[in-house]
C-alpha cells in the first residue's frame, strides 16, 4: 500500500474523458529534495520516465543531451535559474523542436517582470504546487509536442496530398483582421478554433493559459457550431469578440463597428474578464460538467443570463452566451435546484408537441375542420316574426327585407336589432360564436388547439450567492457530501510525510490518523469580518492545536483546509483526543469559525 | 252543524235522477264529459300500439336543438342527458339568448369538449323563439327535437319520439312531460297529478281523435321542412302552441308519442305557479281568439272541422267551466241558502271519485311512472284544482280579455312586445 498509488486512483477520477497517459520523457529541475522526490513518484506512477537535476548547470547539460517530451524547470534554481536555462535552450534550438517548458515558482511576480519572463515558458505553475495539477499539465503539454511534431510531418510531406481542408483554414488563417495587431493574445474563428479542430495555442489556452485575452470570431458562425468552445476545459471563459456583428447579445463584445477611439472599451471588456477569470476557483475552470460550466461563466462575465427574442432560434430566445438556448435552460434549470442559480420569468410560450419548436404560427381557426378560413356574419333579429339569421339573407340590394315574413326592416331597434354573430367557417361551413385558437407548428406542420398546447415558461437566471461562492471556493463548498479527502488538496509536505507514514504502517503496523479541519463559518466570517480578521483567527486556532499535539504530530496549513497527521493512534480512538484539543483551542478565539475535522486511518488508503 | 250536515245528506239521498240533474247541472255538463272521454280513450289505448315505435333503423337525422336564457348550471346537465340516449342526437346546437352569467363560457367549453356542434351566444336577448329560430336555421338534421334546458331524458325518448315521424303526414310530435319535483311540497305533488292527467293521459285521448293541439315547447320533435315551411317560432308567449295551431292550419298531422319521457322542474310556490298559469291562459286565449281567429271561422279557406272540436273543447271546458262555477256557486246559495254547502261538498264528493279514478287510469297507460306515491294527494289535487286553479284560470282570462296583458309579459322581451301581431 502506498499513499501515491491511492494518489493516482483520485487523479484517474478526475481526468475524466482523457485517454491513459503515454509514457513520456520529464526532466524535472528543483533543488528541494522533498519536491524532487514526490514529482519523481508521482510521474513514474503515471508511467513517465523522469530524469532530475538539482540545479540549472545540471539541467541545462541534460536538456542539451537527451531528448525531453517535457521539462518543469524551477525558476529559482542554483547557478542558473529556470529562465535563464529556457532561455540558453530556445536560442540554441533555432529551429528545431524543444521540449514543452513549463516554469515552477513561488514568486510568479519576479518571473513575470522579467524580461520574456512568460512567453520563455510554455506554461507558468505556481507553487505550493498542486500535484494533481503537475501531472496534468505535464501530460496535456506532452501531447502538444507530440500533435505538434505531427503538424510539421504533415508540413514537410509533399504539397499535393494536403487534404482541401487544411487549404480552406490557411486561407481564412490569412486573412488577418486589424483586431490581431492590436496587441492582444487572441485566438481566432477560423484559424485557432474550429468546427472539432484546435490549434496548438488553443489547447494551449484551453489548459487555463492566462495569457491569452480573448476569441476572434471572424466569419458567420451558427451558434451550435461555438459548441466546440464550451466542450474545451477554460476556453469558455475567454470572452467572444464579433466581427462579424452577426453573433448580437450572444458574443461579449461587438467588433464589427469598432473604431480605432472605441478599442479602450475593448480593453475594459478584457481586462474585465481577465480579472474575474483570476478570481475563478479552479474546480469551475477545468469542470467538464456544462452546469458548472455556466456557473462559471456567469461569474466571469458577471452578468444574469438574459434571455432575449430571437426568431431565428427554435425556442424564440437566445441568451447573452454561445450555447443554444434548450441547454442553457436545461443546465440553469437543474442549477436552480442546486440553489447556485435562482430564476426570473421572463415569458411562456407554446410548445409544439411533436417537435419542441416554439416557433408556432397563432391562427384564429375553425372548431371542426382547422380551417383558418374564417368569415364573421352578423345576424340580425326582426322582432315581428323572430327571424333570426345572417345578415346577408335579409339583403335586398340596399334593403333590408325579412326572409320569413317579407316585411321590410326600416328602423333599427323598433324593428330589429343586432344581437350578435357568429364566425361561419368558409372550407367546412361549421359556425360558432367564438372562433378557436389554434397554432400551426412552423418548423414541422403539426397542427395544435390552443387549449391543449403545453406552454413553457423562460426565464431569466441570476447567480445566487451560493452560486457566487462556488464559483471562488469550488466543490469544498457544496456540502458535506463533497467533503471527501482529496489529495489534490493536500499539501505537498503533508503528502511526504503521509508516505513515510503508510510505509511505517506497511513494515511495523504502527497506525497513524489524519485530521481534515475545516471551517463552516468560514464565508459568513469573511463577509462580516474581512478575509484578513478570517485569517488571523484561523493561524491562531491552528497553533493553538499545534500547542496542544505536540512534537508527536504534524500540523500543516493547507488552501482551504488544515490538516494533522497524528502517529500512532488510529482513527477511532484520535476523533475522541482530538475533539478536545479542537474545544480548546476554539475557546481563546475571537469569533466563531465553525472548525469541524474528519479522521482518517490507515484503512482509507488502501 | 252536524245535525244540519245529515239533513242534507239526507236530502241528496232523495232526490230523484232528474232533481240531482237541477242540483248538480255543472258537474255534469262541465265535468262529467271529460271523464267519459277519458274512460273511452283508456279503453281503446288498451289494444292500441304505437305505429312504428319499435322500429329500429334510423329515420333520418336528427338535431336538438336547446335555447337558454342564464342557464349555465342546467345547460351541461341536459347535454350530457342528450348523449345518454339510447339514440343519441346527429347534432346538437345551444343558443344562449342574451345570457348575463357564464352560459357563453359553458357552451364555449362545451363546444371544445365536442358535446356540442355549434355554440352561439346573443350580446342581447331576442325571446325564446328568435333564439330558436337562429338554431333552426344552422340545423340540418331531417328532424329537428327542440328541448327545453332544465329538462332530463328518459333513455329511450329521443328514438321514441321520432318514430311517429315515419308517418310522412306527421309534422311534429309531442313528448311525454313529466314533473321532477313532484315530492318537493304539495304545490309540485299536485301539479305531477295533474301533468300525469292532462298530458300523459289527456293527451294520449286528444292523438286517438287527432286532436293533440299544443306540442309542448319543452320537449317536441318537427320535420324540419314543416317546421321551416310554417317559418320556424313566431314571436311571443305560447309559442309551442301557436306553432302547432301553424302547423295544423298548413295541413300537417301533430301527435303525441307517450312513450317518450321527459322530466322538468315545475314551480314550487302557489306564487310561482299562479304566474306561470296566467301566462299560459292569457298565450292561449291570445292565441285561439286572436291570432288563429280564422280557425273558427266558417268562411275562412282554412277552417276544419278537426280544428272546431279542439277549439271548443278549450271554449266549454276550460273558458266555459271557468265562468260559469262562480254564477253556479251564487245559484246555489241563492236558491238553497244553507243548503248549498252540503251539495257543493257531495259535488266535490263525486269529483274526487271521479278524479281518483282518472288518476287510476292515467297511471295505468303511464306504466313507467311510479303513480302510487302521489295517490294519496288526489284527494288534495282534486279540491285544488276545482277551487283554486278554477279561479286563478279565470282571472287570467278576465285579465287578457280586458287588459290584453299578454302584451307586457316579462317572458318576451320589450321590444318584440312593441311590434308583433
Amino acid at each position: 500500500m502506498s499513499v501515491v498509488r491511492s494518489f493516482n486512483v483520485a487523479s484517474n477520477a478526475h481526468a475524466t474523458g482523457k485517454r491513459p497517459a503515454l509514457g513520456r520523457r520529464v526532466l524535472v529541475a528543483e533543488d528541494s529534495p522533498i519536491t524532487q522526490d514526490l514529482l519523481k513518484l508521482l510521474l513514474n506512477q503515471r508511467g513517465h520516465e523522469v530524469d532530475v537535476a538539482a540545479d540549472g548547470e545540471q539541467a541545462l547539460a541534460a536538456l542539451r543531451q537527451q531528448r525531453y517530451d517535457v521539462a518543469l524547470l524551477d525558476f529559482h534554481l542554483p547557478k542558473l535559474d529556470g529562465l535563464q536555462v529556457a532561455t540558453i535552450i530556445r536560442s540554441e534550438a533555432g529551429e528545431h523542436p524543444v521540449p514543452r517548458l513549463i516554469a515552477i515558482t513561488a514568486d510568479m511576480e519576479g518571473l513575470l517582470s522579467q524580461p520574456k519572463g512568460g512567453e520563455t515558458f510554455d506554461q507558468l505553475l505556481p507553487k505550493p504546487l498542486d500535484i494533481y495539477d503537475v501531472a496534468q499539465v505535464v501530460e496535456d503539454q506532452a501531447e502538444i509536442a507530440a500533435w505538434e511534431a505531427e503538424a510539421r510531418e504533415t508540413e514537410a510531406a509533399p504539397e499535393p496530398t494536403a487534404p482541401q481542408r487544411v487549404h480552406a483554414l490557411e486561407s481564412a488563417r490569412d486573412r488577418r483582421s486589424h483586431f490581431e495587431d492590436l496587441g492582444y493574445n487572441f485566438l481566432t474563428w477560423p484559424g485557432d478554433i474550429d468546427l472539432g479542430h484546435l490549434s496548438a495555442r488553443a489547447m494551449q489556452a484551453s489548459l487555463g493559459d492566462p495569457r491569452f485575452d480573448g476569441i476572434l470570431i471572424k466569419t458567420a458562425v451558427a451558434i451550435e457550431d461555438l459548441s466546440s468552445i464550451w466542450n474545451e476545459k477554460a476556453l469558455y471563459l475567454l470572452p467572444i469578440i464579433d466581427l462579424t456583428g452577426k453573433l448580437g447579445h450572444i458574443a461579449d463584445f461587438d467588433g464589427s463597428r469598432l473604431t480605432a477611439l472605441e478599442s479602450n472599451q475593448l480593453d475594459e471588456v478584457l481586462r474585465r474578464f481577465q480579472d474575474r477569470r483570476a478570481h475563478l476557483h479552479r474546480d469551475l475552470q477545468f469542470s467538464s460538467d456544462a452546469a458548472e460550466k455556466l456557473v462559471g461563466r456567469m461569474f466571469v462575465t458577471n452578468k444574469p443570463l438574459t434571455p432575449r427574442y430571437d426568431p431565428s432560434s427554435k425556442w424564440l430566445v437566445s441568451y447573452d452566451v454561445a450555447l443554444d438556448a434548450a441547454v442553457v435552460a436545461r443546465e440553469a434549470e437543474s442549477l436552480c435546484e442546486r440553489g447556485l442559480l435562482r430564476h426570473e420569468f421572463y415569458d411562456r410560450f407554446h410548445v409544439c408537441p411533436r417537435c419542441d419548436s416554439l416557433r408556432l404560427h397563432v391562427r384564429e381557426e375553425c372548431a371542426q375542420c382547422h380551417s383558418s378560413n374564417l368569415e364573421e356574419q352578423q345576424y340580425l333579429h326582426h322582432f315581428r316574426c323572430a327571424y333570426q339569421g345572417p345578415e346577408e339573407n335579409f339583403r335586398r340590394g340596399d334593403r333590408l327585407v325579412c326572409p320569413k315574413c317579407r316585411y321590410e326592416l326600416t328602423h333599427f331597434g323598433f324593428d330589429y336589432d343586432r344581437p350578435g354573430s357568429m364566425v361561419v367557417c368558409d372550407a367546412c361551413g361549421h359556425a360558432a360564436s367564438d372562433p378557436a385558437v389554434g397554432f400551426m407548428c412552423v418548423d414541422c406542420g403539426t397542427h395544435v388547439d390552443g387549449d391543449v398546447a403545453s406552454v413553457r415558461d423562460v426565464y431569466a437566471y441570476f447567480l445566487t450567492e451560493q452560486g457566487t461562492g462556488f464559483a471562488e471556493l469550488g466543490h469544498s463548498l457544496l456540502g458535506t457530501a463533497s467533503r471527501a479527502l482529496r489529495f489534490a488538496d493536500l499539501p505537498l509536505e503533508l503528502v511526504v510525510a503521509l508516505n513515510a507514514a503508510a510505509k511505517k504502517y506497511n513494515d511495523l503496523q504502527q497506525p497513524f490518523t489524519l485530521i481534515n479541519i475545516y471551517y463552516q463559518n468560514e464565508r459568513e466570517v469573511v463577509a462580516e469580518q474581512g478575509a484578513r480578521a478570517f485569517g488571523k483567527v484561523r493561524d491562531l486556532f491552528v497553533e493553538n492545536i499545534r500547542a496542544a499535539l505536540g512534537d508527536g504530530a504534524l500540523v500543516v496549513k493547507g488552501q482551504s483546509r488544515d490538516f494533522a497527521l497524528l502517529q500512532g493512534v488510529g482513527p477511532s480512538q484520535a476523533k475522541g483526543e482530538f475533539d478536545l484539543v479542537m474545544v480548546q483551542a476554539a475557546n481563546s478565539l475571537r469569533f466563531d469559525i465553525g472548525a469541524s475535522f474528519q479522521a482518517f486511518g490507515p484503512e482509507d488508503f488502501a | 252543524m252536524w245535525e244540519s250536515a245529515s239533513d242534507g245528506l239526507t236530502y241528496l239521498l232523495s232526490q230523484s235522477g232528474e232533481s240531482l240533474f237541477r242540483l248538480f247541472w255543472f258537474v255534469i255538463v262541465f265535468e262529467f264529459p271529460r271523464y267519459t272521454l277519458s274512460f273511452l280513450s283508456v279503453a281503446a289505448i288498451a289494444g292500441y300500439t304505437a305505429p312504428g315505435s319499435r322500429r329500429s333503423s334510423p329515420l333520418g337525422t336528427v338535431t336538438a336543438v336547446i335555447a337558454g336564457h342564464n342557464e349555465e348550471d342546467s345547460i351541461e346537465r341536459c347535454v350530457l342527458s342528450l348523449h345518454e340516449q339510447s339514440c343519441p342526437p346527429d347534432e346538437i346546437i345551444v343558443v344562449s339568448d342574451g345570457s348575463t352569467d357564464r352560459m357563453p363560457q359553458k357552451l364555449r367549453e362545451l363546444q371544445d369538449r365536442g358535446l356540442i356542434k355549434e355554440g352561439h351566444c346573443t350580446q342581447v336577448r331576442s325571446g325564446k323563439s328568435a333564439a330558436v329560430n337562429l338554431a333552426l336555421a344552422r340545423a340540418t338534421g331531417d328532424f329537428v327535437v327542440n328541448v327545453d334546458c332544465d329538462c332530463t331524458f328518459d333513455r329511450h325518448a329521443l328514438k321514441n319520439i321520432i318514430a311517429p315521424l315515419a308517418d310522412p303526414r306527421v309534422g311534429a310530435v309531442s313528448g311525454n312531460i313529466l314533473v321532477r319535483n313532484a315530492r318537493d311540497n304539495l304545490i309540485t305533488a299536485f301539479q305531477g297529478i295533474e301533468y300525469l292527467i292532462t298530458i300523459s293521459q289527456g293527451k294520449q285521448a286528444a292523438d286517438l281523435t287527432d286532436q293533440v293541439s299544443c306540442v309542448s315547447g319543452a320537449f317536441g320533435a318537427f320535420r324540419r321542412k314543416a317546421w321551416e315551411g310554417v317559418g320556424g317560432l313566431d314571436a311571443g308567449g305560447g309559442e309551442d302552441l301557436d306553432v302547432t295551431l301553424s302547423l295544423r292550419k298548413a295541413g300537417w298531422k301533430t301527435v303525441f308519442a307517450p312513450n317518450a319521457l321527459c322530466y322538468t322542474d315545475v314551480p314550487d310556490t302557489l306564487a310561482a305557479l299562479v304566474r306561470q298559469r296566467f301566462r299560459w291562459e292569457r298565450d292561449a286565449v291570445r292565441l285561439r281568439y286572436r291570432k288563429h281567429r280564422d280557425m273558427l271561422d266558417p268562411f275562412s279557406p282554412r277552417f276544419s272541422w278537426q280544428e272546431v272540436l279542439h277549439e271548443f273543447d278549450f271554449l266549454i271546458f276550460n273558458i266555459g267551466a271557468a265562468i260559469i262555477f262562480p254564477i253556479y256557486i251564487l245559484w246555489l246559495f241563492t236558491t238553497y241558502g244553507d243548503l248549498a254547502l252540503i251539495i257543493l261538498m257531495g259535488a266535490q264528493a263525486g269529483m274526487m271519485v271521479l278524479d281518483s279514478a282518472t288518476f287510476a287510469l292515467s297511471a295505468l297507460v303511464t306504466p313507467r311512472v311510479n303513480a302510487l306515491r302521489l295517490a294519496p294527494y288526489v284527494p288534495g289535487y282534486s279540491l285544488f284544482n276545482g277551487f283554486v286553479m278554477r279561479f286563478v284560470r279565470l282571472g287570467a282570462y278576465l285579465e287578457e280579455w280586458i287588459l290584453e296583458a299578454s302584451y307586457g309579459d316579462t317572458y318576451v322581451p320589450q321590444k318584440v312586445h312593441r311590434v308583433r301581431r
